[in-house]
């Protein structure tokens, strides 16, 4: 490869004897030290597309908690109240397993995102990018200036201005870490609680404090120095990638058939790429796109808007790097549809289905019955008798009324407990006596009956079947026999 | 496709010796960060391993356990109330506001077998509970033989122990509220629970 550039491009944006290579990590130095990389400012259509995309993620993710829904923050995870509402949908700590469809739901998707569009997760959506490129980088482009400026600056020996710049920007960067660590505490305490803690001493709640404070440290520390290797060395998502994705996959990739032999301007027979290593100045993870798909890659589109600008000034079409398959970029035709991408999405859409059957048997209040402490059952002289306790959990805003119902009894059962409707308080939780006795002459042995729940409010029933033990019953004839007891 | 150029060779790059099934190793160095996270991580371990093993800084799990239980109990018994005595109990039985916490707990967990009225067998013969307003006893009739029997339950028969489940002051509510239908110099007896 040319050590030459382009003469437009000016020498400090360069960083001499360090061109990306594909058999080692360009930010990991010989020496394993970190390489700091100084991206190049970017303009194009994905960089404003990602912009766009990423401010109004970063708006939802600031706003969430601010928004009330039926009386309670639109995403609000009272882990303290066992309460999980989200946008007016409440959930208890007994719906947990719920959370098996978001976590696999959050695995198909991904798998099959990854089989057709390779990593957009990572360059459009992914917080550390989010964070990284539209709030960060930013703020460290306002103080610090582009990124000729940035590398003087940083080669430059440390004076009283490096060291005011310096601080402004870290000041800065630590006030953005303390305001999304502080938000993040408030989709678990509330607003309002969370300015009640912020006007208390530390010690009153020092668990959230510590929190707040060690995950903005991490956050600080992440974004102002370690950064892209987040990405390469703990991600697991890039090393997995490769296993997702395949040669018709949608990739950022270089058209090495239309780009080479690269050459400069004026040179007879080259290809279209002139070679003037702005893909590889605007990467924020120091990689040489056209060395092809490597695990590096963010998929941030930066090269594409930097190729595409360069392609439009000498009057050559764009597209020499682009979203394409390596199929696409070879030639060939990119097939959508393909094994993978019918599995992943059969896959993805029975989890759906499942998810949807899931939910839907989640109701306003979940109940539960188990046996009073003690034995089993008891044997009287008229009866005998089983001792149960019904536990109600609300998950209603507002107060509820609830009916508990015994069925498929046989006859000669009579019930205590329940005999009136339940009232409970919003979100409240009761735990009463449900007692259930058979005559000694209907009783013939164990049997199998079902508790309801319903509601006046709307129309939902929950059932549970629930077994009333006994002795065996030819026990309790030889019994009233042997007492001469007719029965 | 056409595969992309070599990249530019590095000599900085050494290799394993080994290869196996024809792959080779590169031989480079971890990211200084990684080794540091990784002897941060050893420098840890000894020094916990000395801090709580060897020098004993830190009390040893079985005293900080018993420490802390000391201390769930002395709380308990801070927020405990006296129910060693009769007179304390009776005390109870005549003060309004446990009476009425007793009433609302009676209410929403006894009721199913002693009934509202609290009369129970006496009130519905088919009733599971027996009445607790009359003067017969069947396990004691004294306020502290009253508080065992909510307490400790009588398993046997069917009476649950409600002090595990309640906690110490809503039975002894509960209690109170028994007791406020009965008068200290009333007549006990002692009565076979008719089966």
């Amino acid at each position: 490869m040319s050590a030459e550039l382009k003469s437009s491009v000016p020498p400090s944006a360069r960083s001499p004897g360090h061109r990306p290579v594909v058999d080692s990590v360009t930010t990991i130095n010989a020496d394993g030290s970190h390489h700091a990389l100084f991206p190049a400012d970017v303009r194009g259509r994905f960089t404003v597309w990602r912009r766009y995309s990423a401010h109004v993620l970063i708006s939802v993710y600031l706003l969430l908690p601010w928004i009330p829904v039926k009386g309670y923050p639109a995403v609000f995870l009272d882990v303290a109240g066992r309460r999980f509402h989200f946008f007016g949908f409440t959930l208890a700590t007994q719906d947990v397993w719920l959370l098996f469809f978001g976590v696999s739901g959050l695995g198909f998707a991904l798998f099959f995102l990854t089989a057709l569009f390779g990593r957009v997760w990572c360059g459009w959506a992914c917080p550390q990018t989010v964070f990284l490129d539209h709030v960060y980088r930013p703020i460290e482009r306002w103080i610090e200036g582009d990124a000729p400026a940035r590398r003087a600056l940083a080669a430059a020996p440390m004076t009283a201005a490096k060291f005011g710049r310096r601080v402004a920007k870290h000041s800065l960067y630590i006030v953005a870490s303390l305001v999304i660590t502080h938000l993040f505490l408030a989709y678990f305490v509330s607003i309002p609680e969370l300015w009640l803690y912020l006007h208390e001493a530390p010690g009153d709640h020092w668990a959230s404090f510590l929190f707040v404070f060690i995950a903005a440290g991490l956050l600080y520390s992440n974004f102002a120095w370690f950064r892209e290797q987040l990405c390469i060395v703990i991600c697991p998502y890039g090393r997995l990638q490769s296993a997702l994705s395949d040669d018709h996959t949608m990739t950022i990739g270089y058209d090495a058939l239309r780009g080479e032999p690269r050459g400069r301007l004026g040179t007879p027979d080259a290809g279209a790429c002139i070679d003037c290593n702005r893909c590889v100045q605007v990467c924020p993870t120091g990689i040489d796109i056209r060395h092809g798909l490597q695990l590096e890659c963010v998929g941030c589109a930066a090269c594409i808007d930097a190729c595409d600008e360069v392609m439009i000034k000498v009057h050559r079409p764009t597209g020499l790097i682009r979203y394409d398959s390596l199929n696409g970029l070879g030639g060939g035709i990119t097939r959508w549809l393909r094994p993978r991408t019918l599995v992943y999405g059969f896959l993805l859409l029975c989890g759906a289905a499942a998810a949807t059957f899931a939910f839907s048997t989640v109701k306003p209040v979940n109940f539960l019955v188990y046996r009073m402490s003690g034995a089993a059952y008891f044997v009287g002289s008229q009866e005998v008798r089983n001792q149960f306790m019904v536990r109600l959990v609300s998950k209603r805003t507002t107060p509820a009324t609830f009916t508990v119902r015994t069925e498929n009894l046989p006859t000669g059962v009579r019930q205590t407990g329940f005999g009136a409707p339940v009232t409970l308080a919003p979100l409240a939780e009761s735990v009463s006596p449900l007692v259930l006795l058979i005559e000694r002459k209907d009783y013939h042995g164990p049997f199998k009956f079902t508790v309801k729940v319903s509601s006046s409010l709307d129309k939902f029933t929950l059932i549970r079947e629930v077994e009333f033990m006994g002795p065996d019953a030819r026990l309790l004839e030889e019994e009233d026999h042997d007492k001469g007891i007719k029965r | 496709m056409q595969s992309p150029p070599p990249p530019p060779d590095d000599p900085g790059i050494k290799m394993r010796e080994h290869i196996y099934d024809g792959i080779k190793e590169y031989d480079q160095r971890l990211p200084n960060w990684w080794l540091n996270t990784l002897y941060g991580t050893i420098l840890f371990s000894i020094v916990y391993w000395f801090v709580n093993v060897i020098a004993g800084v830190v009390p040893s799990d079985g005293t900080q356990i018993d420490a802390a239980m000391t201390r769930i109990s002395a709380e308990k018994m801070a927020s405990s109330i006296d129910v060693s005595s009769d007179s304390k109990l009776w005390e109870m039985g005549r003060n309004a506001v446990f009476i009425d916490s007793g009433r609302q707990t009676f209410n929403s967990l006894c009721v199913a077998c002693h009934l509202p009225s609290m009369r129970g067998k006496s009130e519905i013969p088919t009733a599971v509970g027996p009445d607790l307003t009359d003067t017969a006893w069947i396990h004691g009739g004294t306020p502290k033989e009253i508080y065992t029997t909510v307490a400790k339950g009588v398993l046997a028969k069917g009476m649950p122990a409600w002090e595990p489940v309640l906690g110490q002051k809503k039975t002894a509510e509960v209690v109170a509220y028994i007791l406020s239908h009965h008068q200290k110099d009333e007549a006990i007896t002692l009565q076979e629970a008719n089966k």
